[in-house]
């Protein structure tokens, strides 16, 4: 493998791996609307 | 089933639900594939441009107005972009939201049959791939299993051969899915993706992990090593980056990826609450897209091969396309890693089964929530109608077999270039029939980020040009070859009229909608703006 292998390969499972980390910890951290099962809201 | 109002049950399950639908089995076969025969690492160049200019934002425009429609109480394709276009012409365009994952599901559940067939054959010990045998030797075993299971040498050879195991197979596979979206969205479909998105992630490491510590498993073939197998995915070619075509194939695997214009998502999102967050939901699904497509297909599959076959092996895999890569190459590769094999083999296979049914069972949702809306019939009784077309276009998909005309003509007139036309209404209507300013006002209500400004300028300018540019590039390319070939074969000639009877159902059921939604007095035509 060359270096300009090495380094797309890392930079890009860098990207899609924090990129994916960074938004479910967002998803996971933002507050939301507290949901309410069908039939027992108001 | 109770015919109460349709939600999500979680912000995660819509999440992980559009994600599923989006990770299938190009992310594992396909895009590796693209890849290393455009340009490797200097692909990802065109790639995530395509990303950024193209997938992402047509994506959020997308969530935006699927969850635009629910405030209205739609969640069709054409109702919702109906009222986003304002009008019947974009209403009827808008059937392509519910023919395209509805006529992909004809042939989508067949593919998705092997997968599970293969599963199930490697946790009973395999396809009959002699270990001991060459590679010449067990790729033609391979093949000749792939053709059989397929039953590719001939039309109608999987109901009068002798083995039945494809359709007693495929029953299996339809009922699981037809179970599933039988329960509804939240019980149903968001259930089971909840744990099969986390089992898949599971079996993707799994597989990933014994890829990686393959080293050289050959002493007396020093180069077919796990380094060079990732150098011939990664290694990059700058010179590629010059053909129109790297480019073309780059904004199609995002494309085709991401199941943007796919009108699964228009039809996902409208069942989300008006404050509902959806510029970082739909980051998020597809980032989960993008780490399943790099992250695990862009580091598993060529290694894998080019371990064991070396690199005219694998070029040569690679030529024959991505189904032979898969079913035909990959079983060559399990045969030859020894005592784990068949467990590696299994886990890839299921892996790709949970990769498939995550898609098919989104195929079905959007057609079912055009029945339900247009004609005013319960869950069960429009889940049953779906059924006996998906059994419809199962029967041509299951009898018209040989060399796979039925699926491919279906694949490419359905599955790519009807998604190209349903990107390209999605995105200029939003952005410029509904307004570019009150669409980016919507995609921000309830949003738990900021999304920068230059999105609004490339969702109104960039992606609409991006994606004519790759449109005519890709009629020209494809469409005069296409067009013999839709004729040339009785089972693509079946498909073509498969494709005009759905369509003609799907057409007449929206116009009965239009008169039941006006009858109802439903703004279809948005003349009153929701907040």
């Amino acid at each position: 493998m060359t270096v300009g292998g090495w380094i797309w390969m890392i930079v890009s499972l860098v990207f899609v791996w924090g990129l994916t980390f960074w938004c479910y910890r967002r998803v996971l951290t933002s507050p939301q609307e507290e949901r309410v099962p069908p039939g027992y809201g108001p | 089933m109770s015919d109460h109002k349709e939600e999500w049950g979680s912000r995660l399950g819509v999440i992980l639900a559009v994600a599923g639908s989006a990770v299938g089995l190009g992310n594992f076969l396909r895009f590796p594939g693209q890849a290393a025969a455009n340009g490797g690492g200097a692909f990802l160049i065109p790639y995530f441009c395509a990303l950024f200019l193209l997938g992402i934002p047509i994506g959020w425009a997308e969530w935006a107005m699927g969850r635009y429609g629910g405030k209205k109480g739609l969640h069709s394709a054409p109702m919702i972009i109906g009222a986003v276009g304002k009008g019947r012409v974009a209403r009827y365009l808008g059937v392509i939201g519910v023919m395209i994952p509805l006529g992909v599901s004809y042939y989508y559940v067949f593919i998705e049959t092997w997968t599970f067939g293969y599963f199930l054959k490697y946790l009973t010990g395999g396809i009959g791939v002699d270990a001991t045998a060459t590679v010449a030797q067990q790729t033609a075993q391979s093949s000749e299993f792939y053709n059989a299971f397929t039953g590719a040498a001939q039309d109608g050879v999987l109901f009068t051969g002798d083995s039945k195991f494809t359709i007693i197979s495929w029953i299996v596979v339809f009922a699981i899915n037809l179970f599933f979206v039988f329960r509804g969205l939240s019980k149903g479909i968001e259930k089971f993706v909840s744990w099969a998105m986390p089992a898949m992630a599971i079996c993707a490491l799994f597989v990933l992990i014994r890829v990686l510590t393959l080293g050289t498993p050959d002493p007396g073939q020093p180069d077919q090593n796990v380094i060079n197998g990732l150098g011939y995915m990664w290694n990059p070619n700058y010179s590629k980056l010059g053909d129109f075509s790297t480019w073309m194939a780059a904004a199609g695997q995002i494309f085709f990826s991401l199941s943007v214009g796919f009108g699964v998502v228009i039809n996902y999102s409208s069942y989300l609450k008006r404050k509902d967050d959806i510029a970082l939901s739909g980051l998020t699904a597809a980032s989960t897209n993008e780490l399943f497509e790099v992250g695990f297909g862009g580091m598993i599959t060529l290694t894998a091969a080019f371990v064991f076959l070396g690199l005219s092996g694998t070029t040569a895999a690679v030529a024959t396309g991505s189904f032979s890569l898969g079913f035909a190459t990959l079983p060559v590769v399990f045969a030859r890693m020894g005592a784990l094999g068949n467990f590696v083999g299994a886990a890839w296979f299921f892996m790709l089964f949970l990769a498939a049914i995550t898609s098919s069972l989104s195929m079905y949702q959007p057609a079912v929530a055009l029945i339900k809306e247009c004609l005013g019939w319960s869950h069960a009784r429009a889940t049953a109608t779906i059924a006996t077309l998906g059994v419809f276009g199962a029967i041509l998909t299951l009898w018209y077999t040989q060399g796979g005309q039925f699926w491919s003509t279906m694949d490419f007139w359905v599955g790519t270039y009807l998604i190209f036309a349903l990107a390209g209404v999605q995105i200029i209507y939003f952005a410029w029939s509904f307004g570019i300013d009150r669409g980016w006002k919507e995609i921000h209500q309830g949003a738990s980020i900021q999304i920068p400004p230059v999105f609004k300028f490339i969702m109104k300018y960039v992606a609409p040009l991006y994606l004519i540019i790759v449109f005519v590039g890709f009629t020209f390319q494809n469409l005069g070859p296409s067009i013999t070939a839709a004729w040339a074969s009785t089972g693509s000639r079946v498909a073509i009229i498969a494709i005009l009877l759905t369509l003609s159902f799907l057409v007449i059921v929206t116009y009965f909608g239009e008169r039941r939604q006006r009858a109802l007095g439903v703004d279809i035509d948005d003349l009153q703006p929701a907040d």
